[in-house]
């Protein structure tokens, strides 16, 4: 049976920009958070096991 | 922004222009509804609509509905694509269809996250005190070695991942 795909015939604007709109701001998102994570400075205190080398702490 | 007349002004418009196209509702009702609140408005669950979809029928389009009185075996294909679209908004297969709105939603999702982020970081300057002295590198490396010194859970714990014969931490 043929179907009427009318959705081709005006396509709205999820058609336009979705892919657009979804790339873009998936970018945004994981770039300014991986830049709010690691760069300005949080404190995340993370386990220092395999990170940290110790240092000696007697003067 | 759009004052509240000027709002109304433009739903009226858009809404009214639509409907027009295909002359549903009679326009001395006024501004009717919008579905999914129209009485003509069918969906996959709710598939008989109360209303036919144009009430206003042109003489052509109601000699149509005379023929269809009479035998269903006299009316062309085209015709009977005619008069279901009379009755009808949509098919089924326009009214199922897929949309990408998820596309959108998802962006939006994505962008006010990564919007909080940018809050996040004002605070982080303006908001949160100097970091401590604790939490200097230098300080942790001295604190991790005293750690060890005390073997700080020596069983499952810190000092049990490190290597006390090579000094460095158990691969």
């Amino acid at each position: 049976m043929a179907r009427l795909s009318h959705q081709k015939c005006t396509p709205d604007f999820h058609d336009k920009y979705g892919n657009a709109v979804l790339a873009g701001r998936t970018t945004f998102c994981i770039a300014v958070w991986t830049y709010v994570a690691t760069q300005i400075g949080i404190e995340w205190t993370l386990s220092p096991v395999g990170r940290v080398i110790p240092k000696e702490w007697r003067d | 922004m759009l004052s509240r007349a000027a709002w109304i002004l433009m739903l009226r418009k858009g809404g009214r222009g639509r409907r027009e196209m295909h002359s549903p509702e009679a326009p001395a009702r006024g501004e009717g509804k919008m579905p999914p609140y129209a009485n003509w408005y069918a969906q996959r669950s709710y598939p008989m609509p109360e209303e036919p979809f144009c009430t206003e029928l042109s003489a052509e389009q109601q000699a149509l509905k005379e023929k269809e009185k009479g035998s269903w075996t006299q009316l062309s294909h085209a015709e009977k694509v005619a008069l279901y679209r009379l009755q009808y908004h949509q098919t089924f297969a326009e009214m199922n269809r897929r949309s990408n709105e998820w596309k959108t939603v998802m962006g939006c999702v994505f962008f006010f996250c990564g919007f909080t982020a940018l809050l996040i970081w004002w605070q982080r300057v303006y908001v949160y005190p100097p970091k401590p002295i604790t939490l200097t590198d230098e300080w942790k490396a001295q604190q991790l070695q005293r750690m060890l010194d005390m073997k700080v859970n020596p069983v499952h714990g810190l000092a049990s991942h490190w290597d006390y014969e090579k000094k460095e931490w158990k691969k």
